[in-house]
Formats: C-alpha cells, structure tokens, sequence
C-alpha cells in the first residue's frame, strides 16, 4: 500500500445556512484508485471541489503529500498536484487539442507563440496515455472520451498527482470505457492517486481499491472495496432514515386514463411503458440523469419523440408541442424554474395568466381584466404565495413561492394528468408540504399525477406507485407502501453492464 | 388583496410606465428649452410641423418595439419603407389606382414581415443575422422595381387630381387643424397598443421576450408569435413607405434609409428594452416625440448636422446607460442584503 498523499479530516461546509458537508474525512494514497459514493446530494461533488480549490472549506484541515493548507484555491491547488476531471467537461471546442492543453500557460518563443514545442510537449503527454489523437485536432470534433483523455493528459502535463474523476462513464461506450480502464490502470502505476465518483456501482470492481462512502453530508465509513458487498454498499448509501411525516391520503384507486406506450426518445428515453391511474399518485425515482425528465419532456411535446404512442381516456393523441398536450389536458410543471417554468421578467399575474390566456381571452382574443384577476386570486390564495401584490416581477418571489407559481398556474384550469418535474427541488420544508398537499388534492379530484422525484424519503411517503428508472429505461416498479429506499436504489443502479461485452456497442456517440 | 386600489394605484402598479413617463418629461423638457433659446420653437406652425415629422418615428418606433419586446430585432424596417415607396409610387405612376397600388403595396411588406418571422422563429437565425439578409433583398427590390432609378412623379400616371388626394390623405392635408400623418400614427398606434397590452397575442409578444422556453411550455406557439411581431414591423414600415411616397410625390430608392436604428433610438428612449419582455408601447410614443423634438430643436437653433447626430446618440446611450446602472444597483444592493 502506498504513502498516504491526500488528507482530508473534519471538513464541514455550509451554503446559506444549509449544511452541506459535517465533518467528512477523506484519504487518498498513492496508486490507489478511491471510488467516492453516496446519492445525488451526499456532498460528494462538494467534497471534492474543496480539494480542489474551488469551494473554501468552513472547518477542517486538508493535508496534500503531508503538507498542510489552509484555504485553497484552483491555482494553489493546481499547484499542489490536484487535478479534477470534470463531469461537463470545460474545453474550447473551437480550439484544438494542443491550444487547449496549454491555455493559459502557453509556451512562448522569442516573438510569438512556440507552436512546435507545445505541440511536441502534447504529444508526449497523450503517447504516455497511449492515445492516438493529434494534437491540431480541433477538440469540437471529437467524441466525448476522447475529450476526456484530453483532459487527463492536459492533468499531466502540469504534473497531477491526484487526479478527481467525476462521473467519467456516464458518456461513455463499452469500449470506450475499457480504454479509460486502462489508463487509469497506467496513472495508477505512475503513482497517481485517483478519486472516483460514479452511481455505476457495477464499475467499482473493475477498478476500485478503496471506497470511501457518505450520506446526507455525512462520511459514513471507508473500508477496501473487497471487503464490501454490493447489498452493504447500497444499505450505507440510503441508509437514512425517514424522519419527516407526508401527508399521504388514501383514495380509491379509479380507472387507467393515461398510457405511454414504448416511448423512444434519444438515448434517455428508451422504451418507456407505463399508465396511470385515476386517484393515484405515481413516483418516478431514480438518479440524475436516469431520463426521467427527458420522459416528461418527449411526453408533453417539448422534445420531438423517435416512436410510441400516448393514449389518454381510450384516445390516442398526436402531442407535437406543448400546446397539443395542453389543449388535451396534460400538464407539465417543469424541473428548472428559472429556465422553463417562469417568465422572471413578468409579473405574477401574467406568468400565472400566461397558460390560461385562452380562458381569460375567449374567442375575440381580448384578454379580460376581471377574468384574469379572479383566476390569479384563485391561484394565490389555493396555494399561498406570499406576496405583497400579483403586479411583482415573479423574480422577486423565494424559491418556494417561485415553485408555486410554476405549480399554480396550471391547476386552475381542468387538466386530466399533472406531471410534476421535482416540484420540491430547492424550496423550504413549509412550501414542501403545501405542494405536497396540493399533489394530493389532484388524486383526490382523480386527475393523474405523475410525480418526479429524486428525494427518496418523499417518493416513498407521497406516490402510490413508484417507477423506477436508470440509464433512459425502466428497471422497476413497486408499490410505495411495500418497498424501501434500498430496493429503489438497486432498480435506480441497474445500468446496463456496459463492461465485459465483446462486441462494442455503436449508441453513445449521439451524445457530445 | 385589496381590490379597492385607488387609481393612482392601480397605474403605479403598472410595469414599465416609469420609463414610459420618463421619456415625456424629457420630452417636454427638451421642448421648452429650446423654446426658451428660440422661440419660433413654440409657434403654431412649427408645433405643428413637429408633429406630422414624429408620426414617422412613432410608426417606426411601435413596429421595432413588437420585434424588441419578442427580444430580437428588425434591421429590414428601413428598406421595407423604401419598398413601399417604390413600389406604391411606381404603380401609381403607371396608372394603376391609388387602392389597388396600396393593396399590393402592403402585400409585399406583409410578405416580408412572415418571412423574417419565419426565419427567426422557425428556423431560429439570429434576427440580426436574418433581417440584414431581408434588408438587403428588400432594397434591392425597391431598386429594381423601377428599372434602378427613382420613379416619375406619381401625377403623371394616375392624374393630378387623384395623386393629389393621395398626397392629401397621407402627408398635406390637415383634418381638425392637425396634419393627416399624425392622426393616422395616433391611430396606429392606439390599435397596436391595444393589441399589445389587451389581447392574448400581445401578452404572448411579452412572453417569448422574457423567456422563450417557458413560455413555450406553457403553451405559446412561438414561430406564430414572432410572426406576428415582425409582421406588425412590416406593416408600420409600408405605412410610412407611403407617407413618404406621399410627401415626394414620387418613390425615391433610399427612401427610409437607416430608420430600422430610429426605431430602435425611439424604443429604447421610451423604456423597452432591447433584450425582450419589458416596456410599454406609450414610451416609444415618448421616445420618438424626443427623438423627433432633438433633430427639430437642434436645426432651429443652427446647430451643424454632425452635432445633431452626437447629440442624438449621447442620448440613446444615455438612456440605456441609467436604465442598466439603476437596474445593476439594485442587483447589488439585493445581494449585499443576502449576503448580510
């Protein structure tokens, strides 16, 4: 076992008063490949941007090859040997290879720029990765893993020691991984130490030495990866318990009115089957990125659909744009509020009226003043926005009042299925449950509710039935009442094994 | 709620109306200063010279607000005015009536108007990018559709009694003491603004302007929208096509050359801002009154028409710059608060 070259102990962070990490501890040793896990929001990501530089800590000390220091930054510690490969990978796809390994530090001859020395210093890089790339490729043109080599090379050539691996797969083929496998087998016998972050549980005997695991911004233990089964890693995963109360009302279950049938949407949105029901609330749980998102989205017509059928009260409809979908009664409440589900620049009222207009405006067109103030009152008051007055820009709204808005503006009007895109991302516990009892009070009214959720807890105390997705498929579906956060989490991790397959696959350059 | 606001509550309470205001006083306050420096500024006749030369820049300036509150922007408006003229006076001065030349006249300029709309909102080109195409095609049409050079005088086609009223209708003759061209731009803009503020089409222009994207979810057609948009540019364009078509008496190639950036001035004078979904039609009412009140003022004084452009522009960015520098201050006053 090598030298220990990274030393993270005590660290604690808090954003705005939320606790982000408490008291977490992390060692690296040299050769070593750390895979660190946990779910979306353990504090992994938080972590590792500690180390390297970009978040300063609130408490603890980091020590790096046994030196210690106090507040880093990305250059400190660049300098340190840090290096973090990024999840979204952050190069100038106009520039090419070499240009973007030395931006920044370019090398320089007596007037201009020494292309032939970078070039050759690049070159010597990415022959020690054993990668075939030249380095005047423009990066652009190149598949995402091969970015990622670039990315690695580049944490070389300024002599990284500790390499931070953030979701490296996720874009990855089969192929494509098994090269990456081999690479870092390489950095492992220069004596580079590796953190590892990936959900793909299914990799880690590839390639892990030690795991380190944390839940909730919490270290929950670190043990060598041998000495660990899958069952026990996912158990320290979610082992949380569930101390918050939901509102769950029970309703007689009615009859199917929605059906999706082998939708196929891009890579995230493969054949998906699934109805639902009247008086029932449906979870859909599984980790970022899973498609659940890209579901609702091919659902309600913003993305164009490859294949499948939605069928809705024994009719099949033709969704081509969210306004089809409306008009049908299908809503959607998206998942990013300041993106998709606010006009932030207007106000209240008009992002309320926004969707409703054909009520407020009838045949003529002509909006009325007297409609739309009574409908905008109805939404405010059902669902307790607070605010001064509905003429405020819907920026100026916290978060959770912001949610209701998006919420709101669409249960004034009959809709037969709502679909909820993490309603509750972001807002406080007391806006929490009244979204949550407003899901409720759409079961009771027997509309649909489809409701996307990567909060485990809530999935589980909310919806009746949950559908559990991984990797742009289904790969569960069980009774909330029945099932726990574990069993979730092992249909929520069912990648298909990408590893150990002969044949390369051809999917996965669609991405990148 | 409290449903018995007071008036004087209830407009408080409307966005953008500051700006709208602002430009007015502003307006009224260029006027009386440089009626003060001059007082033929304030006889009748001027008064009401100044109101049939900002009819232009009103109409102008309510087509280039459409497009700037959907968040883009029109830069063919110059050259669809150019069209007009030519294609109005051409026709009229190879007989074919006054209706019939208008008719074809605002065809051709709707005609425009979808296909910019269509490239920016179908086919999503940068409207910059896509309405410099169509302002170089358009002028290239008002050239060619009198064989490269500027028309006869329109009474030589269709009589002097009829180009005559035409004249009359559109820039010479006067109804209540007050010239036509203004009360056909008051007109037009009180049908716009009402579209604008009153009717689903209109909110859906603010939509897309503050966010595309959500707008979209909530059910905008936004190819339609922005059709709309820059079809209503189109057809303020040919209104003035015609005015000036009326004032000549003939069609002149460069007719409307850089009024595109009049219209942008006179918006962003009044408070719409260039980046989409805010601002009131009454501001460019405003701004164009001002715009109009600079060139007037600053011609009656004497001053050199190099000066007139720089003080014109030092206005625009004036009035840009204070809108972004009250708005950023509130950004950081915001952010201290939170950080507090």
């Amino acid at each position: 076992m090598g030298n220990v070259i990274v030393e993270m102990e005590h660290i604690s962070k808090a954003f705005s008063g939320v606790q982000a990490l408490n008291d977490v501890k992390l060692e690296l040793r040299e050769g070593e490949v750390m895979a660190l896990l946990g779910e979306n929001g353990a504090g992994k990501s938080t972590l590792v941007k500690i180390l390297s530089g970009v978040y300063t800590r609130d408490a603890g000390t980091v020590r790096i090859f046994g030196k210690e220091y106090g507040d880093l930054n990305p250059t400190t510690a660049r300098e340190a040997g840090v290096a973090i490969i990024h999840q979204e990978l952050n190069m100038c796809r106009h520039l090419t290879v070499c240009e973007n390994m030395f931006l920044g530090r370019e090398i320089k001859g007596k007037f201009a720029l020494n292309n032939a020395k970078m070039e050759e210093e690049a070159r010597h890089y990415l022959d020690e990765l054993g990668v075939d790339i030249s380095p005047r490729r423009i990066v652009g043109d190149l598949p995402v893993s091969k970015q990622q080599m670039i990315e690695i090379a580049k944490a070389l050539s300024v002599h990284a020691k500790v390499l931070i691996m953030d979701e490296p797969t996720s874009a990855l083929t089969s192929k494509e991984i098994e090269e990456l496998f081999r690479i870092i087998g390489r950095l492992k016998e220069q004596g580079c130490g590796i953190i590892y972050i990936s959900h793909r549980l299914e990799e880690l005997e590839h390639i892990a030495d030690r795991v380190t695991i944390m839940r909730d911004g919490r270290f929950i233990t670190t043990a060598a990866y041998k000495d660990l089964t899958m069952d026990k890693i996912i158990e320290h995963m979610v082992g949380r318990e569930i101390k918050e109360r939901f509102p769950r009302i029970e309703c007689e279950k009615g009859e199917k009115i929605f059906e999706v049938k082998n939708l196929n949407a891009g890579r995230l949105v493969r054949d998906i089957n699934f109805s639902l029901y009247k008086g029932e609330i449906v979870g859909f749980a599984g980790l970022m990125g899973a498609g659940r998102t890209e579901t609702t989205r091919a659902i309600f017509g913003v993305d164009p659909k490859t294949g499948g059928e939605i069928w809705l009260e024994g009719k099949k409809l033709s969704i081509s744009s969210p306004l089809d979908a409306i008009r049908a009664g299908i809503v959607l409440a998206p998942e990013d509020r300041k993106k998709d589900g606010l006009c932030t620049k207007l106000s209240i009222r008009q992002n309320i009226a926004l969707p409703n207009l054909d009520v407020i405006g009838g045949k003529s067109g002509v909006l009325s003043r007297a409609k739309e103030d009574a409908l905008c009152d109805q939404a405010v008051s059902e669902l307790s926005i607070k605010t001064p007055s509905v003429e405020k820009d819907a920026n100026t709204l916290s978060g959770g009042n912001q949610q209701k808005v998006v919420v709101g503006k669409w249960l004034v009007r009959d809709s037969k299925v709502v679909i909820f895109d993490e309603p509750t991302r972001g807002i406080d516990v007391g806006a929490k449950v009244e979204i949550y009892n407003l899901m409720n009070q759409l079961k009771k009214k027997g509309i649909a509710v489809m409701f996307v959720s990567s909060e485990l807890p809530e999935v589980l105390g909310i919806a009746d039935r949950i559908i559990v997705m991984c990797d742009g498929r289904i790969t569960g579906e069980l009774d909330a009442r029945q099932t726990t956060q574990q069993e979730i989490m092992r249909y929520a991790t069912m990648f298909e094994n990408k590893l150990g397959k002969v044949e390369g696959r051809t999917e996965g350059k669609e991405r990148g | 709620m409290d449903k018995k606001k007071s008036v004087f509550g209830k407009l408080g309470e409307v966005k953008g109306l500051g700006s709208s205001l602002t430009a007015f006083v502003g307006l009224i306050v260029i006027y009386l200063v440089f009626g003060m420096i001059d007082h033929k500024v304030f006889s009748a006749q001027n008064n009401l010279n100044l109101m049939r030369s900002m009819s232009k820049y009103v109409l102008i300036g309510i087509g280039q607000s459409y497009v700037m509150i959907t968040g883009n922007i029109d830069l063919s408006i110059g050259s669809v005015v150019g069209m007009a003229a030519m294609i109005s006076c051409t026709l009229m001065s190879h007989g074919v009536p006054i209706a019939a030349a208008v008719l074809v006249t605002v065809a051709a300029s709707i005609a425009v108007g979808i296909v910019n709309g269509f490239l920016v909102g179908k086919f999503k080109l940068p409207p910059f990018i896509a309405t410099l195409g169509t302002m170089f095609v358009t002028r290239g049409i008002a050239f060619i559709v009198n064989g490269n050079r500027n028309t006869d005088n329109i009474a030589s086609g269709i009589g002097k009694e009829s180009a005559d009223a035409f004249q009359k209708f559109f820039y010479y003759g006067k109804t209540l003491g007050i010239y036509n061209t203004f009360w056909i731009a008051l007109i037009t803009f009180l049908i716009f603004f009402f579209l604008l503020s009153k009717t689903r089409s209109g909110r859906h222009i603010y939509a897309i302007g503050s966010n595309v994207d959500a707008a979209r979810l909530s059910g905008v057609n936004v190819v339609m929208t922005t059709v709309k948009a820059y079809t209503v540019s189109a057809i303020c364009s040919t209104i003035v096509g015609l005015i000036l078509g009326a004032q000549a008496g003939m069609g002149n190639m460069d007719a409307g050359n850089m009024y595109e950036m009049y219209g942008v001035a006179a918006g962003v004078i009044g408070g719409i801002s260039p980046l989409g979904g805010a601002g009131l039609l009454l501001g460019t009412f405003g701004g164009a009154g001002v715009w109009q009140i600079l060139e007037n003022g600053l011609n009656m004084i004497g001053a050199q028409i190099g000066l007139q452009r720089i003080v014109i522009g030092v206005i625009v960015v004036m009035a840009v710059l204070l809108d972004v520098v009250i708005r950023n201050g509130s950004h950081i006053s915001r952010r201290a608060k939170k950080e507090a």
